[in-house]
């Protein structure tokens, strides 16, 4: 037995009917007419909401909470509603009748409905859009001002002497008009409180846990890589470890965006491992472009050929503008002429060259700076429609 | 210690690890004489004082004093050894720590990975009153500067915008270039190399350009 996702209120009955293979209707009647047994039928009631779980979705393969369930019936405006009801008529009841023995029985049922209808649209059917959210509110307030008015009506009426224990009714009333009022706000500022309290010690325990890496194992890193050699494959690994530590360090966990400069320098640190190479990667400008792009692929294909061979340092660094990116490898490697590349190696020529001209850009490739090594200049405009 | 050379550059070093100390201490070049070895802020002052050295290499994280770290060891010698000049070490790339020694008044920064070769080059760089400046160092001023963004003409103070020829000089020094290299590529004399880079490590300290240290702990990139 399963209870259905649309429903009236609880999607009980129709889920039970459905299971029987009776009517809503006679189910529904059935759950009333029991109640005739001491309550049996709201217990009964109650026990199979609680125990029934939800259906299925269909074209999912689990109950997944996320699914909303459509209820028909606006529970919160009943209960207002049977409440605002249930107070007239005690009122007219007295005035009938001149006793108010009735008011022992309404007034707490009158708090109970109330009460209800705002933790229905507190814990059961959360309102979701901004038009809901208004109308609970307004519902609220509607409450709190029906309760305020109710502990006044019976405090009037407990000023008439022989009222007797009719001021405990008032003190009830009124605590729940209260309750009503900065209930909810309460409780909220309590969860918040305790998030950011739970929050601020993660923080203080990472930046304690950090400190003392800090202090510990990135200065032995540091120590092993300086100790072994710029190039020598200890000095790469702890390098690559370092890096790694000081992401996780300081990054914190939140996603990066996947840009160019993530891109470029991630695949320096892959290089950096499998080839005896120091690749430093500058950036400077906020990087809109994508890792995905042509530019990424040249600058990689450069990177590449630096780190394989050239090998040492290498320099990456990445410019954004405005309207346009610059990137520049440069490796201090025994450095090569163009010309001297034969027609079928297809690493510069159209790994880097040619895939900056189809993609509207540029790419240079001239000895370093004192004729030492090698550095590559890619360069692309960005589009007017960007 | 007064029985110095002229000629020669004598050092302390401030760093809490003593194996990183000794280790520094073996791999600097034999000219270069350390004087001293301070492991916190305190022990670093009073040898400072006490020592006046050409350069004090000057760990950027350090236990004692009011917990300030190699900024606090700046600002408490600030004035008493005019002659002294600093040099940032650190394993941090985080940019509040090197953003802070060097506004505090250090020539330059390098990390722990150097090499003993290119701590002794940075020494010497620094004793000859040159600023050191990494690649990344120049990236995160020309960003600082908002030089790549264009947003130059906006500032009106010169404490607060970069040259067009120190701009030229940062971006070559970003992209792996000596100064040396930087100078024959813009065919100019690498003293006035140098004296562009000093020029920019004065508007890095000076500038009051409240976005450098925002902008730099927003980041992290250095």
């Amino acid at each position: 037995m399963t209870r259905p996702r649309d429903c009236a209120v609880s999607g009980v009955s129709e889920g039970l009917a459905e299971h029987l293979g009776w009517s809503v209707a006679g189910v529904r009647w059935a759950f009333a007419l029991s109640n005739l047994a001491g309550g049996a039928g709201i217990l009964l009631y109650l026990w199979l909401w609680a125990l029934t779980p939800l259906r299925t979705p269909e074209g999912r393969d689990s109950a997944s909470a996320e699914a909303p369930v459509q209820r028909r019936v606006p529970v919160p405006t009943l209960l207002v509603d049977l409440a605002a009801a249930l107070a007239v008529l005690s009122f007219v009841a007295i005035l009938l009748t001149g006793s108010t023995s009735i008011l022992a029985l309404t007034v707490p049922l009158v708090i109970a409905l109330a009460l209800g209808s705002i933790a229905w649209s507190r814990y059961v059917d959360v309102p979701l859009d901004p038009e809901a959210i208004r109308t609970a509110f307004l519902q609220r307030v509607g409450v709190g001002c029906g309760l305020v008015v109710l502990a006044f009506l019976v405090a009037l009426i407990s000023l008439q002497p022989g009222a007797g224990w009719l001021w405990l009714l008032v003190v009830v009333t009124a605590a729940s008009a209260a309750a009503v009022a900065i209930g909810p706000e309460a409780l909220t500022l309590r969860r918040q409180t305790a998030a950011r309290r739970t929050e601020q010690v993660r923080d203080e325990q990472r930046a304690e846990m950090a400190a003392h890496l800090h202090d510990s194992v990135l200065q032995t890193l540091a120590l092993i890589q300086n100790r072994a050699g710029a190039s020598s494959e200890v000095a790469r690994i702890a390098r690559a470890q370092e890096r790694e530590l000081r992401d996780w360090l300081y990054a914190g966990a939140q996603a990066v965006e996947r840009d160019l400069a993530a891109d470029l320098r991630d695949f320096a640190a892959a290089l950096e491992l499998d080839y005896p190479v120091r690749i430093e990667v500058v950036v400077v400008g906020e990087t809109s472009e994508l890792g995905t792009g042509e530019v990424a692929a040249a600058a990689r294909e450069s990177m590449l050929n630096a780190a394989r061979h050239a090998g040492g340092d290498v320099s990456v660094y990445l410019e954004s503008a405005a309207r346009s990116v610059d990137v520049f490898v440069r490796d201090r490697g025994a450095g090569f002429a163009l010309d001297d590349v034969p027609e079928d190696r297809l690493g510069v020529r159209e790994s880097i060259m040619g895939r900056m001209r189809r993609a509207g850009g540029a790419a240079r490739v001239r000895p370093g700076a004192g004729g030492i090594g090698t550095e590559v200049h890619l360069h692309l405009e960005r589009s007017e429609d960007e | 210690m007064s029985d110095q050379h002229d000629s020669e550059i004598s050092v302390v070093i401030v760093d809490d690890h003593s194996i990183f100390r000794s280790g520094l201490r073996a791999d600097l070049d034999p000219d270069l004489r350390v004087l001293a070895e301070a492991a916190d802020v305190d022990s670093a002052v009073e040898a400072i004082v006490a020592e006046t050295p050409t350069v004090v290499l000057l760990d950027v994280h350090l236990p004692g004093g009011a917990g300030g770290g190699g900024a606090e060891v700046l600002r408490r010698t600030a004035g008493r050894c005019p002659s002294t000049r600093f040099l940032a070490l650190s394993v941090s790339d985080s940019a509040e720590d090197v953003v802070g020694v060097i506004r505090g008044g250090a020539r330059g920064y390098i990390t722990k990975g150097s090499s003993g070769a290119e701590v002794s080059a940075a020494v010497r760089a620094v004793a000859g009153g040159d600023a050191v400046f990494s690649p990344r160092l120049a990236g995160f001023v020309l960003d600082a500067f908002g030089a790549a963004a264009g947003e130059q003409a906006e500032a009106v103070d010169e404490l607060d915008r970069l040259s067009a020829r120190e701009r030229e000089v940062m971006r070559l020094i970003a992209r792996g270039y000596a100064y040396k290299e930087v100078a024959t590529e813009l065919f100019i004399s690498v003293k006035t190399v140098e004296t562009h880079v000093s020029s920019v490590l004065r508007k890095l300290q000076l500038s009051s350009r409240h976005e450098l240290t925002a902008w730099a702990l927003e980041r992290r990139l250095l």
